[in-house]
């Protein structure tokens, strides 16, 4: 659902004419009672104090020129949905001011205040009330509404009936027809098949080339990357950094990073409940991931370059052990497996006794795994017999995220590829590549 | 107070199609739609008039006949029924609705004020039904059937006597009752939707206690019955009592009102938008954070 705030909230006089939005120190705190009741007591008791403050937006500067594409980024708690409020005017600042110049249009969420019981028709015709415009403007845009939605005959079924994608795709068309100054939009696009989505962006850069105000809410670096020339990381509430996109970058995918190794080792301390089976001649003591550094990690990024090292001790004489490698994405899809044997050059590792110990490295080189998340399984394996039996078999013994700053190549894998563009035009042929 | 009325002025467009969309959405998807205004009205009727007449023997007097009584009752049960349901949603209507509040900027005070019209208009469809039924009855007194009630009087003097139907000119103060009815509603209205969101269990008690105070009004009962038992204050502080009377007079005995009845209503009524509308617009800058 959007909105539209009508004319400038507040004065102007301070604020160039080239500037969209101009907040100063702007702060909001939310205050968290630990009984509801205790929210009463403040009210008819003034002057006592029964809550605590939790700061969800901290002195934010921003000036925002009319014209330009900003993405707002940071992980989920940030503080980039509290700032968008404070910026609708939804919500009102704690300490600071906004200033806004123009029609304020918010795609906080598509779709909400619909009422299930009602058609598609019917919602549309409430949602733009709400959003304020009036019956002249609402017939006109009508039609271009149910057009864009695309929802054909369920236009005239309850809304109730409909799937989520089809609700959102009402909710956006709503949101689209408005014809604001400054578009704030919060990850709303996220959603939808990919015609839908493609149709969305369109009439983004449609107001861009109209030269409005769009501010881009997301923790997707991609996205943002994509629509924004300038972009704003947010962290706990505060802004840390803002620049063009490819410095922010830089920043956010450290974070990107560090937070990743954090969340994944929170992951990988419960990942003894996986199966393991194991006849115990050998056993697998330890699993280190190491990244372009040399040191162990649980993210990475692609095109870094990847190793996995076991550490391992014999208990029991083994005749022929192998050790070897599985990765999966976390969907369960087998995406490689490999060990020491089955090579062009096999290394053969024969009569291992018991006390014996020692490693095994498998490098990947640059790792060629796109944006995900993935697991790792170890495997010992007795050859000597003539199907191999489990020496020690460890299902997800890690999990690790990749993460691909450039988003140049989509799905699961990196390929290496090069591409060629020829074209043919009165009897000459050009040809342009695209090296590896 | 000014402040609220140039709100929903501004918004009136809005309001109105809150209003549209809340009467369409009563009965949509029921088969008999707009039918269920009229059949509630009476199955209540049916219920009380059971309840009350027939179970617990409730005396008016030797002269008054079921179907007064019947019509009686139902002038109090719609125009109660409009009050209560107005109160009692208007105390959740915040929460309801938070998507809006919350995602968009909207002006939340047309909430209570939709409700309270949306019911009012709602009103207006059992009105007509309590006016045709005292048509049919002056008409044809023979219906009217036998007096109530079916136990014999203990104290003759005691009586709960009822002046015979009529319909007359008075209908025309049935708007300014309408308003005056809105007014004091919706300040309750106000004052419960922004108190709830401080304290949910303010929702939950309404259920209880509009209940109460139904039932502390004379709708079903002769009022001069409570006075019998002592208990006269409750009617003395209880303007809803004085409005159902004054609504009494007009629709089913043809007279006006009781205008000093009505002007302590009118009143209250003032006051308690005054102050209900004072306290929701005093927190409406914070209701995104409460809800």
């Amino acid at each position: 659902m959007s909105t539209l705030t009508k004319n400038s909230r507040e004065g102007s006089a301070e604020t160039s004419a080239g500037t969209a939005i101009f907040a100063q120190d702007l702060s909001k705190a939310y205050r968290i009672y630990d009984k509801p009741i205790h929210r009463l007591y403040e009210l008819v008791l003034p002057g006592k104090k029964l809550h605590r403050e939790f700061w969800a937006v901290r002195n934010v500067y921003l000036d925002i020129a009319r014209g330009s594409t900003v993405g707002i980024i940071g992980e989920n708690g940030a503080g980039k949905s509290s700032l968008l409020k404070l910026l609708t005017g939804i919500t009102q600042p704690t300490t600071g001011s906004v200033k806004v110049q123009g029609r304020v249009a918010s795609l906080l969420e598509l779709g909400a205040g619909f009422h299930p019981e009602f058609s598609g028709r019917d919602n549309i015709k409430l949602n733009c009330s709400v959003l304020g415009m009036s019956d002249a403007e609402i017939a006109e845009r009508y039609p271009k509404i149910v057009e864009f939605s695309e929802l054909g005959d369920f236009i005239d079924r309850p809304v109730k009936t409909y799937s989520s994608g089809m609700y959102v795709r009402l909710g956006f068309s709503v949101a689209a027809s408005v014809d604001p100054d400054i578009l704030l939009i919060d990850e709303a696009l996220s959603v939808g098949d990919e015609h839908f989505r493609g149709k969305c962006i369109n009439r983004l850069n449609d107001f861009r080339d109209q030269g409005k105000t769009i501010i881009f809410v997301s923790h997707d670096m991609g996205a943002v990357k994509s629509m924004c020339q300038w972009v704003v990381l947010m962290d706990k509430g505060e802004i840390l950094e803002q620049g063009t996109a490819e410095k922010v970058a830089d920043e956010y995918l450290k974070r990107a990073k560090a937070r990743g190794n954090e969340r994944m080792s929170a992951i990988n301390r419960g990942t003894s409940a996986y199966p393991r089976w194991c006849s115990g001649e050998i056993e697998v003591t330890d699993v280190d991931m190491l990244g372009g550094d040399g040191q162990p990690a649980h993210a990475f990024t692609t095109g870094e370059a990847f190793t996995v090292r076991l550490r391992w001790k014999a208990h029991q004489d083994t005749k022929e052990p192998v050790f070897g490698l599985g990765l999966y994405r976390s969907d369960g899809t087998y995406v490689n497996g490999s060990n020491h044997e089955w090579r062009d050059k096999p290394i053969h590792l024969r009569d291992v006794k018991a006390g014996e110990s020692g490693e095994v490295e498998m490098s990947a080189g640059a790792l060629q795994l796109l944006q995900g998340q993935y697991y790792l399984t170890t495997f010992v394996y007795e050859h000597a017999k003539a199907s191999p039996t489990a020496i020690d078999h460890r299902e997800h013994v890690h999990t690790f995220e990749v993460i691909d700053p450039r988003r140049l190549q989509h799905g699961m894998l990196f390929l290496n590829s090069r591409w060629t563009v020829r074209r043919r035009k009165d009897g000459a042929v050009t040809s342009e590549e695209s090296p590896s | 107070m000014l402040a609220l009325a140039r709100s929903l002025s501004r918004n009136r467009r809005l309001l109105g199609d809150f209003v549209v969309r809340d009467l369409r959405g009563r009965y949509i998807g029921s088969s008999m739609g707009f039918f269920w205004s009229v059949v509630y009205p009476f199955l209540n009727l049916f219920i009380y008039m059971f309840v009350f007449g027939l179970v617990l023997k409730v005396r008016f007097s030797d002269e008054v006949n079921k179907g007064q009584v019947a019509l009686w009752m139902l002038a109090g049960i719609t125009v109660w029924a409009a009050f209560g349901e107005t109160i009692s949603r208007s105390t959740n209507t915040l929460v309801e609705n938070q998507n809006l509040i919350q995602k968009v900027v909207f002006p939340s005070e047309i909430l209570p004020s939709f409700l309270c019209i949306s019911s009012l208009i709602n009103m207006c469809i059992g009105l007509p039904i309590v006016i045709l039924g005292v048509l049919v009855f002056v008409n044809f007194p023979n219906l009217l059937g036998d007096p109530l009630p079916l136990a014999p009087l203990t104290d003759p003097a005691k009586e709960m006597s009822m002046p015979p139907l009529g319909l007359g000119w008075s209908l025309l103060a049935l708007p300014l009752l309408m308003a005056l009815q809105a007014i004091f509603t919706v300040g309750i209205g106000y004052f419960l939707a922004a108190l709830n969101l401080f304290l949910r269990d303010v929702y939950h008690l309404m259920g209880v206690f509009v209940t109460v105070w139904m039932f502390a009004t004379p709708i079903f009962y002769p009022p001069q019955k409570v006075v019998m038992e002592g208990y006269g204050w409750i009617l003395a502080v209880n303007p809803m009592h004085w409005l159902i009377s004054c609504y009494r007079e007009v629709l089913i005995f043809g007279a006006w009102p009781d205008w000093l009845l009505l002007a302590k209503f009118a009143a209250i009524g003032v006051v308690l938008l005054f102050l209900g509308s004072r306290f929701f617009l005093w927190q409406k800058p914070q209701f995104p954070d409460l809800l």
